[in-house]
């Protein structure tokens, strides 16, 4: 069967289990970004935050997740029905600030699936002077409570999301994330949308070729998101195949 | 102005001196005490929270937190390019890093689920800030 434009590969969801992450870079018309990028600035977000009404107010905030390729990468992780969640928030980084500390969103009431992911769309290029955003690749499977990651501030292989405007960064709900501090002259604005699963999987809703997965699926054993303990390492394995069979619908 | 530690040194230096011309006297002792006491408010501790991959000090260093005893100072996460100065444990203690804090080596009994990432050592250094 031909592959559908758009959606992911097998080695890409391969990819986001083992990571946790990935990136979108959508060819948005010119002056897109720049244009939301201004409406943000007017609204004064940092006095009067509108919380989740801020679709309302930059409504141009749909053709971000309306894009064929953003839309195409959340079908493949989380199933046509993939629904925006009525949550959501534009966090806004001013020059001056410090960074946050490592936290996952939410409580410790998590599970091992794709149920959630997070759609952090910039409307500004991100240099690494700017706040980016820092993620801990692998870290998805880990629940740990926000005040026992209070004594981290670097880790070897954390991952700063340096990127270019109208960039889309899916990640996993549970990944270990903060907000680096921002030293640059402008604010950097990050939206960050959740989506969420409508249904349980039945079956791959990316392009799956299953001997290709089949090949691709040797990284489960053999790849590291980060360096760790052997025997978190083989917990890890088991839990990114426990993810794997959950999307091809295995575990329904 | 010098160290606590030179100072001292200073002081032995010059009681070796005394000792082959008659030996030291109470005023000399004195002197040893009143220098201890003026630098033992200048010292100060530096920390260091090294995360290890495993409960050994010789497993790879896989996050890191340093903590100056200066007002201001600042402990963040850094995004550009930076230095890491120690593979392991071992090689901070190497570097003149005392572990005052050892993580517990007991096995998770959850044979599936997974949580903080690394063990976590706390290190200090007792050095003097006189300014």
């Amino acid at each position: 069967m031909a592959d559908k434009p758009y959606l992911l590969s097998d080695d890409e969801v391969i990819s986001f289990i083992i990571h946790g992450s990935h990136i979108v870079e959508p060819d948005f018309p010119e002056g897109f970004n720049e244009s939301i990028y201004a409406e943000l600035e007017a609204l004064d977000i940092q006095q009067n935050n509108p919380g989740d009404a801020i679709l309302d107010e930059v409504p141009k905030l749909h053709q971000v997740f309306d894009h064929p390729k953003v839309r195409g990468a959340l079908v493949s992780l989380l199933g046509e029905d993939v629904q925006m969640n009525g949550h959501r928030h534009c966090h806004v980084n001013p020059p001056g600030t410090r960074s946050q500390t490592w936290h996952q969103d939410g409580t410790n009431k998590r599970h091992h699936h794709i149920q959630t992911v997070l759609a952090m769309y910039y409307p500004q290029d991100v240099p690494a002077e700017l706040g980016p955003t820092v993620i801990m690749p692998g870290t998805h499977f880990r629940n740990a409570p926000t005040d026992r990651m209070a004594t981290y501030a670097n880790f070897r292989e954390q991952v700063a999301l340096t990127v270019k405007a109208g960039t889309v960064a899916i990640t996993h709900y549970d990944i270990w994330h903060a907000a680096s501090a921002n030293y640059g002259t402008r604010t950097r604005y990050m939206l960050k949308f959740l989506f969420t699963r409508g249904s349980e999987p039945k079956s791959p809703s990316w392009n799956h070729h299953p001997e290709e997965a089949a090949a691709s699926m040797r990284r489960f054993s053999f790849e590291r998101a980060c360096a760790c303990s052997q025997s978190d390492h083989y917990k890890e394995r088991g839990l990114r195949i426990e993810m794997w069979e959950h999307l091809v619908g295995k575990s329904v | 102005m010098p160290t606590a530690f030179e100072a001292i040194d200073k002081w032995i230096d010059e009681a070796r001196a005394k000792l082959k011309n008659g030996g030291i006297q109470r005023g000399d002792l004195d002197q040893l005490h009143q220098l201890i006491n003026a630098n033992r408010k200048h010292t100060r501790q530096r920390l260091l929270y090294l995360h290890a991959a495993t409960p050994s000090i010789r497993s790879q260093v896989i996050g890191m937190a340093l903590h100056e005893p200066v007002q201001g100072s600042v402990t963040e996460i850094v995004t550009e390019e930076q230095e890491w100065p120690y593979n392991t444990v071992h090689d901070a203690v190497l570097d003149g890093w005392q572990v005052i804090h050892f993580p517990d080596q007991r096995t998770e009994f959850d044979d599936r689920e997974i949580d903080i990432l690394g063990y976590e050592f706390i290190l200090q250094k007792l050095e003097d800030y006189n300014g």
